[in-house]
This record gives structure tokens, sequence and C-alpha cells, in this order.
């Protein structure tokens, strides 16, 4: 039973390998669009299957492993798969969304040219391949290449609609940001090397496990590798990429941008927490990090007007909650949050799509009464808002009362505060879009004529690329009859399945808790009786707020806004965030370059021209030993002989 | 254990048994004779090929003059395989005189094979040298194979005239070892060495000058531009790889395993590994003919081997043979891609390059991932090649030859890139794509499939030379 988990394991991460080969190298195929996608959706039905068995029949860690750079003391790396509870519900999750995304974008992209919808598989397979491989990852080797080529495909994916300049710059700046972070990642994980002499996670855990880890320096080697978490998981300052990445099309913001890639920080953490739990100062710092980076992202949630932007700083958010509760000592309550927020958030942001795709605006505001021209998805999206809401039996309740209890127990009062905060924050952020979006006046019957004309950024990213073959603004809202409708059967499948499995998962750790996921904890976070109720209250006061404001209009949203004075301010110019990263990076890190790249030109490029001058010099004139005459090539042959016999001579 | 003669030798018989019969082929069989005797000689060589795997280690024959060791058995698959990667590459060669002549061709192909195999065997100084010449005679006949080419014959002759100078003092040099140690044993050479007599020493050197010569370090590599810009290039690519392990095998053998490991020949190697590299990679870089880039190159892919046999450690000997079936498959690779290239071009030069990747971009890519390979970047079979021969000289304190190997690579990159950059930036003269026969093809898959396969995965490979080398000390 041992090895076919890890069998299965292993089948689950070479199916969309295989996928992504054969779109890579079978030019004509990929270029044929809509084969393409059946052939990526086949792998990623297959290892979907092949994860859920290896999910249902992992009881205790097991390992498959192949030597992979072989060295005098020991393998240097191993490749293979290592599979437990904690990797097969991971696994489970990528499988899942991947799957789902892909078969969204059937319909979401069905307006694409074949062959950039054949591109866009060949991604969505190499991503999925990626990912599988971080989770599984036996070693840090391992784990880092993966690391690398995720942020890789996410840099690829990004930057689909690679003609939009938004799009473009987004990719770099997701790139170049998360780069920062990796930096750390490598730097901690060769010094932990450095240190214990060995990649391998299961050797690591045994060696913290039998106490011959020193601690000295350990910290340091631990806030590196969290570096790398914070870069990915879009941690305060480093959140700056995640808003941004919404410019690639939405399935994608889906599947990376909340399901899977920004959570392999918070995944990295929890699958290092024996590691962490050595250093406390660390942990501390990511709580307060934690904790900060979901106050932040909820306040600018609550401000923005493009609804896949509060989506991403609702995701930004969230990551910070997961990692208040792995800093607070309890990591399997923040992994747990994980993997409820990834079902529940996928729903969120296909749905978003959904109406996005329908109205072809990402804009609030131009949305509004559409419950009655798309009642699917408003219910779909409510779901998943009241499961992002943490309201009991819906996806979210459990793990975020997990989260609040778990960060109690530790003793951190202030996080706890803001994250009760946030909570609220959370709450009615979410029902703003709930309101302004479903309900309300429409505000499309004037607006579907002035959709084909819209600037919204993702109606141009259509009409941008396509030239006149294609529709000039996203799908049927101006290509057709121009009223939105729930989306196609193929769009709605997918949004079906998430909604269901959340609400079934959360309905049913409600009732009976999460060994389903988790396996049998230890212990179990023993929160406060007082805090469930409080949480639940704090979430409805938040829906409330909404409620009353976006809804009824008892209170003035303008009014309510500007009551927050300089905070507002304040949020809008995003605290001012990206301005102090592009101050830096314009004057400082432009400033440096300019100094280092007038090094380079003048100083190292003499020493080089000088040097590589005399290499060619140097070849030039040992060509002309190669006189082609064969006497010559005899004396030598004679003369290597003599200086030969000399050298042994005088060396005995 | 020693099996009996015909188990022990069943791959020398079975490759003299196909040599005899492409032979007797040539002589009923008139007119266009390539494709059937291509075919034969082909699908032999991998009937032989299998035959050694089911080699015993230790079998021996003629009182230990013939052993198959674990480092003979490897070798003899190393030949056999280039042999067979060559022979596809040769089956589709047009040359009018070639179909007319193939089983001239692939008899002295096999000759000249059927020589290394023993050579890698061969435990006594008489049966070294006889091993040699018949490794070395038909090398001579295949460079000048196309016999009215004038350039071919020229370079064929010259081959000739130093390859004879070069096996004359092998010769000479097994006549002094013999007369001090009155045997022709290979096992008695380390003793006499211990004994410090002078004349063991004057021989074993000009034994190493012949030996030189044939894996082409400098000094002694004056005929391979030559010889590898005239001959046809299916053959050049074997000749590249083949003869030069045979030597190494040879080398290692005399001067590097178990008791003979003496470190006075360090001194030597060491001079020779650092000045064919300098040499080679400097020599490389105002070539215009791809054929000659290839060559020197190769000559400094040599002295990269040599640093690696510096260490005179089992792991140096391991990470040489190691180092020696990346070059196989990149090498070998490089050379089908300039056949292919040179077909359809008629130019061997290399500004035929130019604009390939829009032309022919999988033929293009298949070149680059060989180039990149030849000059040592992850995660090709090249990178881990250097990167495991560098760390075992590095283990024997060697840090001069490594700084000066690494210093070198930078500067191989720099002539590798260059036709990369021909390939991929420069504008294509021509739009139509370059046809490479299906066979061709085939050769250049392979040599594609071992060269990143082992890049990504060398695990393997790594485990069997160090399994190989390790019994040697």
């Amino acid at each position: 039973m041992m090895a076919d988990v890890t069998a299965l394991a292993l089948v689950a991460l070479l199916l969309p390998a295989v996928s992504f080969l054969i779109l890579a190298v079978v030019v004509p195929l990929r270029r044929l669009g809509r084969p393409a996608a059946y052939v990526s959706l086949l792998c990623a039905g297959g290892a979907l299957a092949a994860a859920a068995l290896a999910w249902r029949g992992a009881a205790e860690r097991s390992r498959l492993v192949w030597d992979w750079i072989p060295a005098e003391a020991g393998p240097l790396a191993t490749i293979g798969v290592l599979v437990d509870h904690d990797s097969t519900s991971m696994l489970l999750l990528v499988a899942l969304v991947a799957f789902l995304v892909q078969l969204y974008s059937i319909g979401y992209l069905s307006d694409e040219l074949p062959y950039a919808l054949g591109r866009y598989y060949t991604y969505q397979s190499l991503f999925a391949f990626s990912m599988m491989a971080l989770v599984l990852a036996p070693n840090f080797v391992q784990l880092f290449i993966a690391w690398e080529l995720v942020g890789l495909s996410s840099y690829l994916l990004i930057g689909f609609w690679y003609h939009k300049p938004a799009a473009a710059r987004a990719a770099v700046k997701a790139f170049w940001t998360t780069k920062l972070g990796d930096v750390g990642l490598l730097i901690g994980i060769v010094m932990l090397w450095r240190h214990t002499g060995t990649f391998d996670l299961t050797e690591l855990q045994a060696m913290v496990n039998s106490g011959t880890v020193a601690a000295a320096g350990l910290s340091v080697m631990t806030f590196c590798i969290y570096l790398g978490a914070v870069g990915k998981s879009a941690q305060f300052p480093l959140h700056i990429w995640l808003p941004d990445a919404m410019e690639g099309p939405t399935p994608v913001s889906a599947l990376i941008h909340a399901a899977t890639m920004v959570t392999a920080g918070v995944y990295l953490l929890h699958r290092t927490s024996w590691l962490f739990a050595l250093t406390p100062e660390v942990l501390a710092i990511v709580v307060w990090i934690g904790a900060l980076t979901a106050l932040l992202a909820a306040v600018l949630a609550c401000v923005q007007d493009d609804i896949k932007r509060v989506l991403a700083y609702s995701t930004v958010s969230q990551l910070g909650y997961m990692m208040a509760a792995i800093g607070a000592g309890f990591s399997a309550a923040g992994f747990f949050h994980l993997l409820t927020h990834g079902l529940f958030k996928a729903l969120l942001f296909l749905g978003a799509g959904a109406v996005i795709h329908a109205v072809g605006s990402n804009d609030l505001s131009r949305m509004g009464g559409l419950v009655k021209r798309m009642p699917q998805t408003a219910v779909l999206f409510i779901i998943g808002s009241l499961a992002l809401a943490g309201i009991p039996f819906f996806g979210g309740f459990l793990s975020k009362e997990d989260v609040l209890g778990t960060v109690w127990e530790g003793g951190h009062v202030v996080p706890f505060a803001i994250l009760m905060l946030v909570a609220f924050l959370t709450a009615f952020y979410m029902f703003r879009v709930v309101f302004l979006a479903f309900f309300g006046a429409e505000a499309l019957v004037a607006h579907a004529h002035a959709a084909a004309a819209s600037s919204a950024d993702h109606a141009s990213a259509h009409g941008a690329g396509h030239g006149p073959g294609s529709h000039g603004s996203d799908g049927h809202a101006a290509g057709g009859h121009g009223i939105p409708h729930d989306p196609p059967a193929v769009m709605r499948l997918p949004l079906w399945i998430l909604a269901v499995l959340s609400t079934m998962t959360g309905a049913y750790v409600t009732v009976s808790g999460p060994e389903l996921f988790l396996g049998h904890l230890e212990h179990e976070p023993t929160s406060p009786a007082w805090l469930m109720p409080a949480a639940v209250a704090v979430a409805g006061a938040g829906i409330a707020l909404a409620w009353l404001t976006y809804q009824r209009a008892v209170l003035d949203a303008e009014r309510l806004a500007s009551s927050m004075g300089v905070l507002r301010t304040a949020a809008l110019a995003k605290f001012w965030m990206d301005d102090a990263f592009e101050a830096v990076y314009y004057r400082v890190f432009l400033g440096f370059s300019r100094m280092v790249g007038w090094l380079d030109r003048y100083i190292v490029d003499g020493v080089l021209n000088v040097v590589s001058e005399w290499t060619v010099v140097g070849g030039d004139k040992l060509r002309a030993m190669q006189t082609g005459r064969a006497q010559d090539y005899v004396v030598a042959v004679g003369a290597g002989l003599l200086a030969m016999l000399i050298w042994i001579g005088w060396g005995r | 254990m020693t099996g009996t003669l015909a188990t022990t030798l069943a791959p020398e018989i079975g490759l003299f048994v196909l040599a005899v019969v492409v032979l007797l082929i040539g002589v009923i069989q008139r007119g266009d004779q390539k494709r059937v005797v291509g075919w034969i000689t082909g699908i032999g060589l991998l009937g032989v090929l299998g035959s050694t795997l089911r080699l015993v280690e230790g079998g021996s024959v003629g009182d230990g003059m013939f052993v198959n060791d674990g480092l003979a058995i490897f070798a003899k698959q190393l030949l056999l395989g280039a042999g067979v990667i060559s022979i596809l590459g040769s089956l589709t060669l047009g040359h009018a005189s070639f179909s007319r002549r193939s089983a001239e061709y692939h008899f002295a192909l096999l000759a000249s094979l059927l020589g290394m195999m023993a050579l890698v065997s061969a435990r006594d100084l008489l049966l070294f040298f006889v091993a040699f010449e018949l490794m070395s005679i038909p090398l001579y006949v295949l460079t000048g194979f196309l016999k009215r080419d004038e350039a071919t014959s020229e370079a064929a002759l010259k081959f000739f005239l130093v390859g004879t100078v070069s096996a004359a003092f092998i010769v000479y040099g097994i006549s002094f070892i013999y007369g001090v140690t009155g045997s022709t044993a290979i096992d008695t050479i380390p003793r006499a060495l211990a004994e410090g007599q002078p004349l063991t020493w004057l021989g074993m050197g000009l034994m190493l000058v012949g030996l030189a010569f044939k894996i082409a370090a400098f000094p002694f590599h004056m005929w391979v531009p030559d010889v590898y810009e005239a001959a046809t290039t299916p053959f050049v690519a074997w000749l590249a790889v083949a003869p030069k392990a045979a030597g190494f095998v040879a080398i290692i053998r005399l001067y590097v395993a178990g008791s003979s490991a003496s470190d006075t020949w360090l001194p030597v190697i060491v001079a020779l590994a650092g000045v064919t590299t300098v040499a080679g990679n400097l020599m490389a870089i105002p070539q215009r003919n791809i054929k000659r880039l290839l060559a020197y190159s190769g000559v400094a892919h040599i002295g990269y081997m040599l640093i690696g046999l510096a260490a005179l450690s089992d792991s140096g000997v391991a990470m040489v043979l190691f180092y020696l079936v990346a070059y196989l498959f990149g090498n070998m690779g490089a050379f089908m891609v300039v056949e292919a290239v040179a077909r359809s071009e008629r130019s061997e030069g290399i500004d035929a390059y130019a604009g390939l990747a829009q032309r022919s971009p999988l033929l293009a890519l298949a070149m680059l991932i060989f180039l990149l390979s030849l000059g040592g970047i992850p995660f090709v079979a090249g990178f881990w090649a250097k990167l495991y021969l560098f760390l075992a000289a590095a283990e024997k304190g060697l840090y001069g030859l490594v700084f000066l190997g690494a210093v070198l690579t930078v500067v191989a990159l720099y002539y590798y890139l260059l036709v990369a950059r021909r390939m991929y930036i420069d504008a294509p003269v021509c739009s139509d794509r370059v046809r490479v026969p299906g066979l061709l093809g085939a050769a250049i898959a392979t040599c594609a499939a071992g060269v990143v396969g082992i890049g990504v995965y060398p695990a393997p490979w790594v485990d069997l030379v160090k399994r190989v080398a390790s019994a040697l000390f």
C-alpha cells in the first residue's frame, strides 16, 4: 500500500509534465488550440484522480527518491516524492483547482486565437507540474527548483496577454519582487546545508528531533527561508506584486494567485515548522508581519473599485492570516486555512471571472443588479463570500476560528486584536462587492453599448491582440445581444463543484473537526469558548455594515469613507508602498546599477578587453604553428617528446 | 574467474565475423552496395553491443594477455555505441565512391574497431602494439577514403606519416621495457618502475608520446584539424571519440591505475593537460570552418580529460570516463548536425549556420544543446562532466589546473556561442528548410537524448563509472 501511494503521487506529478512536453514539442498540436487544451485537460484529470487516490491512501510518511547529483559523501541532491498527509492534501488541492481552472478556461478563453490557447495550456501544464513538484519535494533542492519553475510559469501566465503593456509590466514586477525573496530562500537553504550537511527534509527533521542541530546562527537561516515565503506569499512589504498580477487572465488568478502558488510560502513554513520551532524570535516576526499584512490588505480591499483587485487584496490579507497562525506556533491551523481558502477563493475568482466575462469590465460601478441576469453566478459568489467571511457551515468558518484561537493561545494579544478587526473588514469588503455587483440598480443596460468601446483592461486585452478577426470586447456582452447572463456550462460546472466542495467541507469540519485534512493532530488548538460567538458576531457586523451602506443606503458610503480621514487617503494611495518601492527602484537601485554599469564598462570591460585581445592574438599566434606541412608536424612530435623526457628526468 | 575462450572473446569474434561478411559482400556484390552493407554493419554492431552485456568481469584469455575487467567492458560498450551512431550517420552518405566502395569503408571501420576492442583489454605489450596498429592503420585508409579528392589524400598522407612516427616511438619504448624486465607483460612494469631503472622511464616516456598522439594532446595534435576537415563527417564524428577513448583507457592502464599510479607521472600529465587545454581553446577561436573549430575544441576537451587524469585517483578516472560519455554524445551530435547542414548547404563554414533557427528550429535547437554541453552549461551532460572532473582534480589539490580549466571554459563558450549567435540572431540567407535524412535525424536525436538525459539525471552514469574506476585501485 505504501509503495502504491508514492507511485500514485508520482503519476499525478508526471502527467502534467507529459502534457507540457507534448504541447511544447509537438508544435502543430499546440497551434491547433482546442485539441491542445483537451490533451492538457486529460492529463490534469488523470492527475486529479491519482492525487485523490494518493490522498485517500496516505497514512504515514513514505518516500520514493532517487539520487540525482551523486557526491563522495552521499548524494548532494535527490529527486522524488515525499508523501504524507500534508503533501497529499496540498497535492489534491493543486490537482483539483488546476483541473477545474483548465476546464473553466475552455469557456473563458473561447475567443482566443488557437495558437494563443495552445500556449496558454502549455503554460498551465508547466505550472501544474512545477507546483506538484514543489508540494511533493523531499528536499530543499527540488523544492527550490520547483519554486523557481512556479515563479517562471506565473510570470508567463501573468504576461499571457503580453501585447498589453500593463500585463507585461505586472509580469516583470511579480517576477522581480518574488525573486527578491527567492534570493533569501536560496541563501537560507545553502546556509542550512553548511550548518547541517543535508538538504533532505526527513533527515533534517530527524536531526532536529534528536536535538543534534546547533541553535547558534539558526535564526538567520530560518529568517532567510522565511524571506522566500514573504515574496511568494505576498507578505508585507513584498505584497505589492500580487494586485498587479491580476492583469493575467482571471482563471490564472484563481489558480496561481489565490489557491496554489501564493500559498507555497505558507506551505513551506508549515512543512518546516519543526525547524522554525527552534527559533521563536523568527516566529514572532512571522506573527507580527502576518497580522500587519492581513490588516493592511483588508483596508486596501475596502477601497478598490476593481472586483479582481478586491479579491487580490483579500488573498493577501488571508495569507497574512495563515502566516500569523504559523507564527503563533501552530502551523497546522494555518495550513488548514490554506486548504479551505484555496477552495473558496478559487470559487470567488472564477465567479468574478464569470461576471467580468459577462459584463466586459472589472469595474464594480459598471455592475449592479446582476442577480436578475446571472442568478446562478450570484448564488455561487455569495456562497464564496460567506465562506470568506467565516459564517458557520461555510468553507472558511472553522479554519478561521482555528487561526484566531491559535494566535490567542500563543499569547499574541495585539495581533489577535488586529486579526479580529480584519475579520470584520473582510466581511465588510466582501459584501460590499456582493451588494454593489449583484444587487441595487442595474448599471448595465446603458453600459452594454459602452462596453464595446470600454477601456477596461480586460476588454482591451482582448481587443488589442486579436486584430479584425475577433470580438471587440469580451465575449457575449458586446459581441452578442448585449445582456449579460450566466456563463456556459463548461464554466458553470467548475463553479458549482467548488461551491459544493467548499460548503461540504465547511459543514463537515464544523461538525467533526479538521482531522479529515490534517490527520490526527497531537494537540488541538483549544480556543476559548467566547471566541466562536465573538468571531461570528464580528463577521455579522461587517456584513450588516455593508448591507446598511450599500444596499439600504442608510449610511452614506462617501461619508463613511471620508470619516476615515487620512486613513482613506493612505489606503487610496496603497499606503504609498508601491511608490516607495518605485522610488527605491529608480533612485537607489538604478543609481547603483548605473554606478556598477560604469565600473563594468570602463574598468572590468577594459581589463577583459585586454585579456580577450590577448586570447585572440594568442590563438592566431598558435595557429601559425599549423603550417600544413607534415615535416613540421613530425618536428612538433619530436620536440614534444624531448620536452616530455626532460620534464620527467627533471621531475625525478 | 576465467571464462572459456568463446564467452570471453564473444564480441571480438562477432566483430571479426561481421567484418569478413562485409568484405565478402563487397567482393560478390557489384554496383550500389551502400545500403545493404551499411544496414548489416549497423545491425551487426548492435548485436555485438548486446553481446558485451553478457561479458563476465574478470574473464581472461591467453595467460592473462587479454582481460575483460570492468574498464575494458565499459570501454567496449562506449566504442561500439559510438560505432552505431556513426553508421547511422553514414548510411545516407551520397558520394558516388561511397556507394561503390561501401564494403571497403565498413570493413576498415570494423577492423579499426576490433583493434580498439583488443587494445582496451590488452595486458601484454605485444598484443598492445598489434592492437594499436590494427586500430590505427584502417584510420589512415578511412581518412583517405575519397581518394579522388586532393585535400583528403593529403590529409591522409600526413596522418599516416606522423602516425607512423608515433607508432615507432611506441615500439621503441616497448623494446626498452622488454630489455629491462625481460617480459612483455604489463603487470611487470610497476615493479620495474619502482626499481628506478632509468631505461624503464625512457620506455614509458616514449610510449606516452605515441598515446598522446592518438588522443591528440598538444603538441601531438597537428593531424587533427587537417584530418577532420578533409574526411567524411560521420567518420570524423567517430574518429573524434573512439580512438581517443581507447587511447585514454590505455593511458589509464599504463600510467594511472593501481600501483603504477606513481607521482612521477604527475608533472608530465599536469603539463600535458595545461598546454593542451590552453592551446586547444585558443586555436579554436580564429576558426571559420566548423569542422576545424570542433577539431580544436576537441583538443581542448582532451586537455580537460587530462586534468581529471592528473588527479591520479579513482574519482579522477571515474570522471574521465563520465566525461568520455558526455563527450561522445555532445561531440558526435555536433558533427552529425554539421553533416546535415553541409549536405544541404554544400558548405562547412560557420557562415552556413546564419539564421538556422528560423529555417530549421529543431536542428538549430539540437546544435545548441550539443554546443552547450560541450561548453559545460547546466543542465546538459557536459556540465556535470566538467563539474565532477574539476571536483576530482580539486580533491587532489590541483587548484591551478582547475582554475585554468575553469577560465578556459569561458573562452570555449565564446567560440561555441559564436555559432549559436549565427544560428539564432543572424538573419538567414535563404529561408528554405534544411532537409535532414531520417537516419541522420535519428543519429542526432539519439545524441540529443543522451546529452539531455545525462544532463537531467546523471546519477546512474556516475554510479557506473565510479564502480568501474574503483576496481582499478
